[in-house]
């Protein structure tokens, strides 16, 4: 078997999300993200994406990263995640990658706690590592909610 | 134009002495009434010729006896051959020369020299030291073929006079002679250096101008170069933004192969095709924005070589400015010089 990701940037970092959980990519300059007062400091805001909400979450924030610096090259990931129309603002992405189950290392036990969930395993394209996202869990039930109930 | 100042230049060299006539140098009228006046006054003939012994002057205060033996044929030609020979002797001794002529009579001969160069002799005297002996006056008047009486006779008009008092009055009109004339040729090479100065100046002057006005087309020509460059750095700046729309057009290219490569994986074994093209669409994006990189280097380049340009281009305007300033200055002096030289010409024409 065989996965097909979304490979993008978050700082010196590369994460990486099914294909599958991706429905599409934007060019975050693109976009005017307006800010959704009473959300959770993850929810970076909402933008209209062809008549549509969505809301944007902010991995930085989310994996409690220093943000970077907003560049040309930022995009936004949307995610088919749920119900509502969520997406993620990263660096870049770079790459659609293919990588067979056995570049696959599975999560470390030592990364328990409530962050583990996050990670699926560790992916290895020759020197790269690439940290595989578990796109079911990146949304949290309190940021789900806090997200669904606006959406309504 | 070098030319025209190596010219002026030989002209410096002043008056060719060699071309000088008496004339020059002495006002024959004033030379006359001098000659006249000093002849009556000391009572002695003289008259003055040039270096072919040709009179210039009309003799002054003659005797009758010298007017009889110039009637003679051959009492003019003894005549010329003694002043010639006088002439000769004061010209090599350089100074008066008091000596007997072919008649008896006590005559001198005074040079009239420029820088040791003959223009002119004052030739005098028709006098006697002593009453001449009877016999040899008979001797000479018959010689020239001349009344013996009558010559013997008006030889009694000739005054006696002192050799000093010759030799004295031959001095006087040396001295004066030669120092008027002097003065005179000294005078003229004054003019000339003058004249010379003067084209100088003028040369100077006119050299200035064209300078000047080349400076100046020099300036406007750079002030031309200086905008043209800046011209050049418009437009680089203008191929910066063409190319600031191709890198955003290869951005939305990549992203557009970016999503296709989404569904083509999406697709499963259906987009397998598909997801190829994706990848082409990337790889071209990734060329097209490889090449914009390029180009923007290239630019940054031209942008600093005309930086590096309008600064020097800017240093030569200054050393233009400091050169006309040269020049103005320059100029100013050269019309000093020119003012000098006027006041000069003025002397010069007065002295």
């Amino acid at each position: 078997m065989s996965t097909q990701l979304v490979v993008f940037a978050l700082g010196k970092e590369e994460y990486g999300i099914d294909v599958s959980a991706v429905n599409g990519i934007l060019r975050a300059k693109k976009f005017t993200i307006t800010n959704v007062p009473g959300t959770p400091k993850v929810i970076e805001g909402m933008i209209n994406v062809r008549g549509k909400v969505n809301y944007v979450l902010n991995l930085h924030s989310k994996f409690g990263r220093e943000p970077n610096e907003e560049t040309e090259e930022n995009k936004i990931i949307m995610l088919n995640v749920g119900d509502a129309n969520t997406c993620c603002i990263v660096d870049e992405v770079t790459d659609i990658v293919k990588l067979e189950d056995d570049n696959i290392e599975l999560a470390p036990l030592f990364l328990s706690g409530i962050n583990s969930k996050y990670i699926q395993g560790i992916g290895q394209i020759g020197e790269r590592m690439i940290i595989i996202l578990n796109p079911a869990e990146i949304l949290t039930f309190e940021e789900y909610s806090a997200i669904d109930s606006k959406a309504g | 134009m070098a030319k025209d100042m190596q010219s002026a230049k030989s002209v410096g060299s002043g008056v060719d002495i060699s071309k000088i006539k008496l004339s020059d140098v002495i006002d024959i009228d004033f030379l006359q009434k001098f000659q006249d006046d000093f002849a009556t006054g000391v009572g002695l003939a003289s008259v003055t010729v040039d270096p072919e012994g040709t009179p210039v002057t009309k003799p002054s205060s003659y005797i009758r006896r010298c007017n009889i033996t110039h009637s003679s044929e051959s009492g003019d030609k003894r005549c010329a051959e003694s002043h010639r020979k006088g002439g000769e002797e004061a010209v090599r001794l350089g100074r008066p020369y008091v000596f007997e002529c072919h008649s008896g009579l006590t005559d001198f001969a005074a040079p009239i020299l420029l820088e040791g160069r003959l223009i002119g002799t004052i030739l005098g005297g028709q006098v006697l030291f002593t009453p001449m002996e009877e016999e040899k006056n008979r001797k000479i008047a018959r010689e020239i073929g001349v009344d013996e009486d009558e010559y013997v006779k008006v030889t009694q008009e000739a005054k006696i006079l002192t050799k000093e008092a010759v030799e004295a009055a031959a001095n006087v009109l040396f001295i004066v002679a030669n120092s008027m004339s002097n003065d005179a040729y000294q005078q003229l090479k004054l003019k000339s250096v003058v004249d010379t100065l003067s084209d100088g100046a003028h040369q100077i002057s006119a050299t200035m101008e064209e300078l000047a006005a080349s400076a100046s087309t020099v300036s406007a020509n750079q002030a031309n170069l200086n905008k043209e460059i800046k011209n050049v750095n418009t437009v680089t700046g203008k191929i910066d933004e063409v190319m600031d729309f191709i890198k955003d057009i290869a951005d939305e290219t990549r992203l557009l192969g970016l999503n296709a490569a989404i569904e083509a994986a999406r697709a499963g074994e259906a987009g397998l095709g598909f997801g190829v093209v994706a990848q082409e669409i990337r790889n071209l994006s990734a060329d097209s924005k490889q090449t914009v990189g390029k180009i923007k280097e290239l630019t940054t380049i031209i942008k600093e070589s005309v930086d590096n340009t309008v600064r020097m281009g800017a240093e030569t305007t200054s050393t233009i400015e400091q050169q006309a300033a040269a020049i103005e200055e320059v100029t100013a002096s050269v019309q000093e010089i020119s003012s000098l030289t006027e006041l000069l010409s003025e002397l010069a024409k007065k002295a």
